[in-house]
C-alpha cells in the first residue's frame, strides 16, 4: 500500500523553479532513499510534503488524504514527522526534556509522555544522557536526539533529512543499524543522506534528484551504476566511464 | 525522616514565616512595603506565563494592570457591583485585549515584538488619560478615581489597617505561584518552551506556536488584571500614571529578568531583591536623588546579564539543590 504519493510536484520560490515535476511514491514499510547534488532541492522537497510551505502545483497524498496545504503540527498529528539537516534541539532543556516534547503529540498526561520517552531513549540507547542538556550534546548524539523527538510522536512515516552528516564511521554504522530497526518495527522512512556508503545499505529504492527534476528511481545498486547519475554527481567527463 | 519532607521542609518554613510575619512587623510602612513586594513578584509570577516560558519579551503589561484598576473601580462607582465581581470581570476583558494585542503580533520576533507591545500600552494609557467618559463609563481622565472608604469589611474589598491586604496579596501569589508550577509541569508548558527555543522543531513535533502563546497570553493577562483590582482597592486611588504607566512594566520586567525569566523561583527572588532597593531609595534618597533605584537596577541586572545570564535563581537553585542532598543523605546514612 502507499503510504505517501507524489503527484507533479512544483515548487518555485519566485522565478527559482526548486522541484519540478517530481512524482514518487513510498510504499509502506520501506526504506526509500532521496539523494541528490547540493541545492538540487531535495530539503525543499521534504519541507513542501512536511507542511512547511505548501507546493506550488501538484498534489501530495499522504494516507489516502490530500496534505498539500495542511500545517506541520497537524501532519504530525496525523503520522507524518521530520529531522531537521540543521539540528534544532531544545537546547537549555534536558535530553528527556526534548523528546518529551515530542511524546505530548500524542498524549496529554505527563506520566504518559514521560514513560513514552524515556522508551524512545531506551530504542536508541541514549537513557544514559537523559538528564544532560540538550545544548551539551556531541553531534552525533544530537543527530540521534532529532531521531527520539520525531519518534516520540509516534509517526507512520518519518522523513529524515541528512541525519548522517558530519558523523565518524562507526556513528555512521551505529545509526544505520538504529534506522534499519525503526523499518523492522514497522515504519516507513523516507530519507536524504549524502553519505554513499550509508544509503546504499539501508534503502531498499533511490531516487536521485537533479536541478528539481528526478533523474533517476531504482534499486541501490542500479543507481551506483547508472550513467546520469554518476553524470550529475561527477560532471559530464566522467559519464562515459 | 522522609527525604521529600526535608525538601519541602524550606517551603514550610516560608509558608509560615510569611503567614506569621504580620504578628512581628507591626509598622505600617513596614507592612506596605512588604505588600508591594507580593505584589510585584504577583504581577512578575503572572508575566512569566508568557514572558517566561514562551520566550517572548512582552513590556507592556501595564495595561492589563490598568484595565484590572479600571473596570472593578468603574464597575463599583457607578453601578454598585462589588469589587470581587468586577475583579472578574475586569480579568475577563484584560484576557479579551491580551489575545487581541497577542494576534498580530506574536508573529513578530525579539525586539520587535517588545516595542510592539509598548506601543499598544501607551496608546492604550494615552488614550485613557484624554479622555473623561468611555462610552457610559466615566473615566475622569488624568484626575482618575478615588474610591470613597465608605464601608470596610471582606465584602467591599475595603479595610482599615493593613493587615487583610497583606494575607490577601499573599494568597494570591501563593495561588498563581502554585499555577504556574502546573503549568510548567504541563503539556501547555512543555509546548511554550519548546516554541519558544525552536520554534520550527516545535512545529515539526504537533506543536501549533501561535496557539501556545495565545493561550499563555490570554492567562497572564487574566491573572495581571487581578492584581490591578487589588492595587485600587489598596490605595483607593488610581489615575492613569499610577496603574497604566510603563514603569510598571519596566519594573515587572527588571524582576524577572535579574530573578530569572521561566522559572518558578525567578520573579519571587527579583522582587525580594529589587522591592526593597526600589522602596528604602525612595525613603532614604527621594529627595536629594529621585530615580536612584532605577539607576541601581540597571547596575544589578547589567551584572546579572553578564555573570548568571539565566538570572540569579540559577545559582541559588544549584546551592539549594546541594544542601538538600547533603541533608538528606546524611539522614539516610543515619536510618
Amino acid at each position: 500500500m502507499k503510504i505517501l504519493e507524489l503527484t507533479k510536484v512544483r515548487k518555485s520560490f519566485g522565478g527559482i523553479k526548486a522541484v519540478e515535476d517530481f512524482s514518487l511514491s513510498v510504499e509502506e514499510g520501506e526504506i526509500l532513499g532521496l539523494i541528490g547534488p547540493n541545492g538540487a532541492g531535495k530539503s525543499t522537497l521534504f519541507n513542501c510534503i512536511a507542511g512547511v510551505f505548501p507546493p506550488t502545483s501538484g498534489e501530495i497524498v499522504f494516507r489516502g488524504e490530500k496534505i498539500n496545504n495542511q500545517r506541520p503540527w497537524d501532519l504530525c498529528r496525523k503520522g507524518l514527522a521530520r529531522t531537521f539537516q540543521i539540528v534544532k534541539p531544545f537546547a537549555t532543556r534536558s535530553v528527556l526534556y526534548n523528546v518529551m516534547v515530542g511524546a505530548f503529540a500524542t498524549t496529554d498526561k505527563r506520566a504518559e509522555a514521560e514513560r513514552r520517552a524515556l522508551e524512545v531513549l531506551r530504542h536508541l540507547h541514549m537513557e544514559d544522557r537523559k538528564d544532560m542538556r540538550a545544548g551539551n550534546l556531541t553531534i552525533a548524539d544530537r543527530k540521534r536526539l532529532e531521531i527520539a523527538k520525531a519518534l516520540a510522536t509516534r509517526p507512520k512515516l518519518l522523513l529524515l533529512d541528512e541525519v548522517m552528516a558530519g558523523l565518524r564511521p562507526t556513528e555512521v554504522d551505529e545509526m544505520v543499524a538504529i534506522i534499519k530497526r525503526l523499518r523492522e518495527g514497522g515504519m516507513t522512512i523516507f530519507v536524504i543522506e549524502h553519505i554513499m556508503r550509508a544509503i546504499m545499505a539501508l534503502s531498499d529504492r533511490i531516487a536521485v534528484l537533479h536541478f528539481g527534476t528526478k533523474i533517476a528511481e531504482g534499486p541501490p545498486h542500479e543507481m551506483a551504476h547508472d550513467e546520469r547519475v554518476v553524470k550529475a554527481y561527477l560532471g559530464e567527463e566522467y559519464g562515459a566511464a | 525522616m522522609n527525604p521529600s519532607l526535608v525538601r519541602k521542609l524550606p517551603l514550610v518554613i516560608a509558608a509560615a514565616a510569611a503567614l506569621a510575619l504580620p504578628f512581628v512587623v507591626t509598622s505600617p510602612t513596614y507592612l506596605h512595603i512588604l505588600i508591594l513586594l507580593y505584589l510585584y513578584a504577583y504581577l512578575t509570577t503572572s508575566w512569566n506565563i508568557v514572558g517566561g516560558f514562551a520566550g517572548v519579551l512582552p513590556l507592556g503589561h501595564a495595561t492589563f494592570v490598568g484595565i484590572g484598576a479600571y473596570t472593578s473601580t468603574v464597575l463599583s462607582l457607578q453601578y454598585g457591583i462589588s469589587p470581587w465581581i468586577g475583579m472578574l470581570v475586569g480579568a475577563l476583558l484584560s484576557s479579551l485585549v491580551g489575545v487581541l494585542i497577542g494576534l498580530p503580533t506574536f508573529k513578530m520576533r525579539g525586539a520587535y515584538f517588545a516595542l510592539a507591545t509598548i506601543a499598544f500600552a501607551e496608546g492604550i494609557r494615552v488614550m485613557v488619560e484624554n479622555i473623561d467618559y468611555l462610552g457610559p463609563f466615566q473615566l475622569n481622565g488624568p484626575r482618575g478615581l478615588q474610591i470613597p472608604p465608605l464601608k470596610t469589611g471582606l465584602a467591599s474589598f475595603m479595610f482599615a489597617t493593613k493587615e487583610p491586604y497583606y494575607y490577601i496579596i499573599l494568597v494570591m501569589l501563593a495561588g498563581v505561584i502554585a499555577l504556574t508550577y502546573a503549568i510548567s509541569r504541563s503539556k501547555l508548558g512543555y509546548y511554550l518552551v519548546a516554541g519558544g527555543e525552536e520554534p520550527e522543531a516545535a512545529q515539526a513535533l504537533g506543536i501549533n506556536v501561535a496557539r501556545a502563546k495565545l493561550i499563555a497570553m490570554a492567562m497572564s493577562s487574566f491573572l495581571t488584571a487581578f492584581a490591578g483590582t487589588f492595587w485600587a482597592q489598596f490605595t483607593l486611588y488610581i489615575h492613569p500614571k499610577s496603574v497604566m504607566s510603563l514603569d510598571i512594566s519596566f519594573e515587572i520586567a527588571f524582576i524577572a529578568l535579574i530573578g530569572g525569566r521561566g522559572s518558578i523561583a525567578g520573579p519571587l527572588l527579583g522582587a525580594l531583591l529589587l522591592r526593597p532597593v526600589s522602596d528604602f531609595s525612595r525613603i532614604y534618597f527621594g529627595d536629594k536623588l529621585p530615580g536612584l533605584h532605577l539607576i541601581i537596577f540597571g547596575v544589578v541586572l547589567i551584572l546579572v546579564m553578564l555573570y548568571q545570564p539565566r538570572g540569579l535563581q540559577e545559582p541559588l537553585t544549584r546551592i539549594y539543590n546541594r544542601v538538600m542532598d547533603r541533608m538528606c543523605g546524611g539522614r539516610e546514612a543515619a536510618a
